[in-house]
């Protein structure tokens, strides 16, 4: 029984709402972001946009911006390299421990964050670690990992094995194999688990809360502001992080655009 | 054949093993030998006792966990009720609608959730933008919702909402046309359908997605803080307190084991009841 | 069998934006008749069941029950019932319960229902032991006969089914299409069948319609169709055939380009001049060994011999283009491939299809 046109309309209807649910919170945070007073009310009776000059011209934001891009670019590295291979294991081979290893994967995504992050603390603090953004990173790989490795393995899963085994047959090595088969047909789920390995950890706040140290990222500083000594910053700097995010990914549909279209100009000349 | 994969698969699986046992269940150890150290220690050469566990008890940090636990009861039966429709929509009803959708509610993830929490806090509070418009307009003002358990519960669905939907959706994509016509056709109405067909197909995205959303919200912390104004303190805030002002490991330890213990058992149940190969799309 | 109208359908219409599914369907099935209706993929067959079912809305027309109009009743509330192609038995469900569905929504009590669901059993000739099998446990020839059953406990008036049989292999099929004629003879029910095979609806059915493009080309019994097909189409969909373009004359006597013909031969007078297609059927295309042996006759070399199990069919290319020529194996004749050979037929073997109508 198909569902009718009234029904189609109305859960139309209850997906545009659903959307605008999600992004009202953001829409406040942009409004309050370019309101000259220092303490908000709405409605806004002064737009302006000094609070970004004051955001671009800080020194605390700055290095805030820097510490926050350097863990998750490194974060983004890492677990693309153990995603590849995760999602192998994951999807792709079978061998007798795989059931254990798809469950070990899960255990830290249903775990909680913040007790996560305090453990950590505790683990590095028996090992003499003093922390720093370094061991953000580490904190941040092991929730990040397991998500980039599920991305791999939704692709790994739907490319058949047949490929690789008439590779082999006509002679190539396992690495050969890695390289000219696996890696190319795995690209596009590497390319989304990278998109999201950089902003997850772009915008994670739980795990830093513990694991930076002295070092403070982004969201741990607007975090802090909201909850104590509230700063007219925040919302230009959380509006600041999330039009970067999107930035982001827009270039990274763009990119994928291009090497498609390029390939396609390739394919033609030949 | 078989052998190569069974070496291929150990050897790519290494790296994450690694990983996950030198900086997530070796902390976990660490956690459960700290829960046992007298009060107040930095450090694990001290004689082990039980006395955190007593303060959890003696001192009612059990209301915390159960606050936390209730609040992560409701927020997941509410999510389940509001994100079906939607999820039986991305997955039977809408075409091109459902990847705008799934683009628009997987870029919101990508935003930290303290901003978007904040937003809700500008959006709510007295003279926030719900509140300041309708006061410039009619005159008339009225309480904010803000700071209370009902607001927190509100946070957490707003929060763990793709948490749910997305599990749901793949859940419900996995029920055969076929099987829900023939079931109309045998003379079902669209309730029985629902109960008899469509949610015991569809259990494995139900199981997944109500285990997700309740074991993130009950070991959450930002919503009770931002939105909630400590009106209820969760048992992650509770852990949180113990260790940074507290300067209390093994409390902050035992709190967080009892809460591990929990959603672990959980969490492994549902892990164990759900056959992963076939939610992912297995194509063999 | 009663004759009065069971199923009548009217004028039905039904069109996806611009394109047109079925374009005024008007058909009449009878009580208690194996109705068969076949047509190649995109003929609009499925979208005739769907809408007979229920799970489609007509864009225009009627469809009637026993003179009850029933195309705005919901399928959840038609007394009719389908077989899936994919047969949707619930996964989650044992077998028993499976069939015992339909007499679970009709509250009827537990005792009644397991003893109902034991009698299909019996019926469909599955061991009475299988009520508590899981359906993964089944294999493809059970798992119809457990769809059947749960059909059948629906108790519906009339059954429909959507090729059910084509996702299995040869042997069961052929199995199956006996028991699903056994079956109806002994439930009395009203059957509608969908097929793209014609194998399938000669085997089992009262009479047959043939679908192309929407629309109803032929509703007649199966050796009719076979026999005197009203076009091209249903003549080709129907197995091979050998059409030769002629004009027949108002009296009867057929002239041809490529035909040569005994003088005096003559159709059924058709009243005025038509131009049409003479067709017969490779079986009835035989050797000529004299020259006057057949009405009609054709030369040419062998094209190729091919074996067909039982049969043997033979191709010769002559000037009216490629005729085939199908012999029991018993019949076969030596001969080499290139040779030139004589073939014709008798003019009461053939059917004249008026192009024109």
């Amino acid at each position: 029984m198909k569902a009718s046109r009234l029904t189609r309309n109305v859960l139309f209807v209850y997906g545009i709402l659903m959307i605008a649910f999600l992004y009202l919170p953001l829409v406040s945070v942009g409004f309050a972001s370019v309101s000259q007073a220092r303490y908000l009310s709405f409605p806004i009776r002064r737009y302006s946009t000094k609070w970004y000059g004051e955001a671009f011209e800080s020194s605390t934001v700055s290095e805030l911006l820097l510490t926050s891009l350097s863990v998750a670019v490194v974060v983004t590295i890492v677990s693309l390299v153990f995603a590849f291979f995760g999602a192998l294991a994951f999807a792709r081979y079978q061998w007798r421990f795989r059931n254990v290893f798809q469950k070990l994967i899960l255990l830290p995504i249903f775990f909680p964050q913040t007790v996560l992050g305090l453990a950590l603390l505790m683990w590095f603090n028996s090992l003499g670690i003093i922390p720093t953004w370094k061991t953000a990173v580490v904190a941040h790989l092991v929730w990040i990992t397991p998500i980039a490795t599920l991305i791999v393995a939704i692709r790994a899963y739907s490319f058949d094995p047949a490929l690789e085994e008439a590779a082999r047959d006509m002679g190539a090595g396992t690495l050969t194999v890695l390289r000219e088969i696996t890696l190319p047909l795995l690209m596009p789920g590497l390319v989304s688990a990278g998109l999201f390995a950089f902003l997850l950890s772009w915008g994670n706040f739980p795990l830093s809360l513990f694991t930076t140290g002295a070092d403070s990222t982004l969201p741990e500083w607007l975090y802090a502001k909201m909850v104590s000594g509230y700063s007219p910053l925040v919302p230009t700097l959380g509006i600041m992080s999330v039009v970067g995010s999107f930035l982001l990914i827009l270039f990274a549909f763009a990119l994928v655009w291009l090497m498609r279209a390029n390939k396609e100009a390739r394919t033609a000349q030949d | 054949m078989k052998s190569l994969d069974q070496k291929l698969g150990l050897f790519s699986a290494l790296p994450v093993v690694a990983l996950l046992g030198l900086a997530f269940l070796a902390p976990l150890v660490v956690v459960a030998l700290f829960s046992i150290m007298p009060a107040k220690v930095f450090s694990l050469a001290n004689t082990p006792d039980f006395s955190a566990y007593a303060v959890f008890v003696q001192q009612g940090y059990y209301k915390s966990l159960l606050w936390s636990l209730g609040m992560a009861l409701a927020s997941t039966a509410i999510l389940l009720v509001v994100c079906w429709p939607l999820a039986y929509a991305m997955a039977k009803v809408f075409k091109s609608f459902t990847l705008v959708l799934t683009i628009a509610i997987v870029m919101s993830l990508f935003v930290s959730e303290n901003i978007r929490l904040f937003g809700w806090v500008l959006t709510l509070m007295k003279g926030g933008l719900i509140e300041g418009h309708f006061r410039a307009l009619t005159g008339i003002g009225f309480d904010s919702p803000l700071y209370g358990v009902p607001i927190i519960v509100f946070g957490l669905v707003y929060v763990y909402l793709p948490f749910m939907l997305f599990p749901l959706a793949q859940g419900i994509a996995m029920v055969p046309d076929d099987t829900r016509q023939a079931a109309y056709d045998l003379g079902a109405s669209r309730w029985q359908v629902l109960w008899q067909i469509e949610i015991p197909l569809a259990a494995p995205g139900i199981v997944v997605g109500s285990l997700l959303s309740f074991v993130l919200a009950a070991g959450a912390l930002a919503e009770s803080k931002i939105l909630g104004g400590q009106a209820v303190i969760a048992i992650a805030d509770d852990i949180e307190t113990a260790f940074t002002f507290g300067q209390n490991w093994p409390l902050g330890s035992a709190l967080s084991m009892v809460l591990i213990v929990i959603i672990g058992t959980l969490a492994l149940f549902g892990i164990s009841k759900v056959d992963l190969d076939a939610i992912m799309g297995r194509k063999r | 069998m009663n004759s009065s109208p069971f199923l009548s359908l009217r004028g039905v219409v039904k069109s996806f934006g611009n394109f047109t599914a079925l374009d005024r369907i008007d058909l009449d099935i009878k009580e208690g008749e194996f109705f068969t209706i076949v047509g190649p993929s995109g003929s609009g067959k499925s979208t005739l069941i769907r809408l007979l079912v229920g799970m489609d809305d007509l864009t225009s027309g009627e469809i009637r029950l026993r003179d009850q109009r029933i195309d705005d009743t919901p399928a959840n509330k038609r007394p009719t019932c389908m077989v899936f192609q994919s047969l949707a038995l619930f996964p989650h469900m044992t077998v028993g319960q499976n069939i015992e569905f339909p007499l679970k929504l009709r509250k009827e009590v537990p005792d009644r229902r397991r003893a109902r669901a034991l009698e299909l059993l019996d019926l469909l000739r599955l061991p009475q032991s299988y009520y508590d099998k899981r359906i993964s446990q089944c294999s493809g020839g059970e798992r119809q006969r457990v769809a059947l059953a749960r059909a059948l406990a629906f108790d519906p008036e009339i059954l429909f089914f959507d090729e059910p049989l084509s996702a299995l292999d040869y042997r069961l099929r052929k199995t199956l299409e006996k028991e699903l004629k056994d079956l109806h003879a002994r439930t009395g029910k009203t059957f509608v069948y969908i097929t793209h095979s014609l194998e399938e609806a000669m085997v089992m059915s009262d009479r047959i319609a043939i679908m192309k493009r929407g629309k109803i080309e032929q509703i007649s019994v199966a050796d009719e169709i076979y026999g005197a097909p009203v076009s091209r189409f249903v003549a080709e969909f129907m197995g091979e055939v050998n059409l030769f373009d002629v004009t027949v004359a108002a009296d009867g006597s057929v002239s041809s380009d490529v035909l040569s013909s005994r003088s005096g031969v003559k159709l059924v007078p058709a009243g005025e001049e038509a131009r049409g297609l003479l067709m017969v059927r490779p079986e009835y295309v035989g050797f000529a060994d004299t020259a006057d042996a057949f009405d009609f006759t054709m030369s040419g070399p062998l094209h190729g011999e091919y074996a067909l199990g039982s049969r043997i069919q033979y191709e010769i290319e002559t000037p009216a283009g490629m005729v085939t020529v199908e012999k029991l194996r018993e019949d076969r004749r030596t001969v080499s491939e290139g040779e030139t050979m004589t073939v014709g037929f008798n003019v009461e073997n053939t059917h004249f299809i008026d192009e024109a109508s």
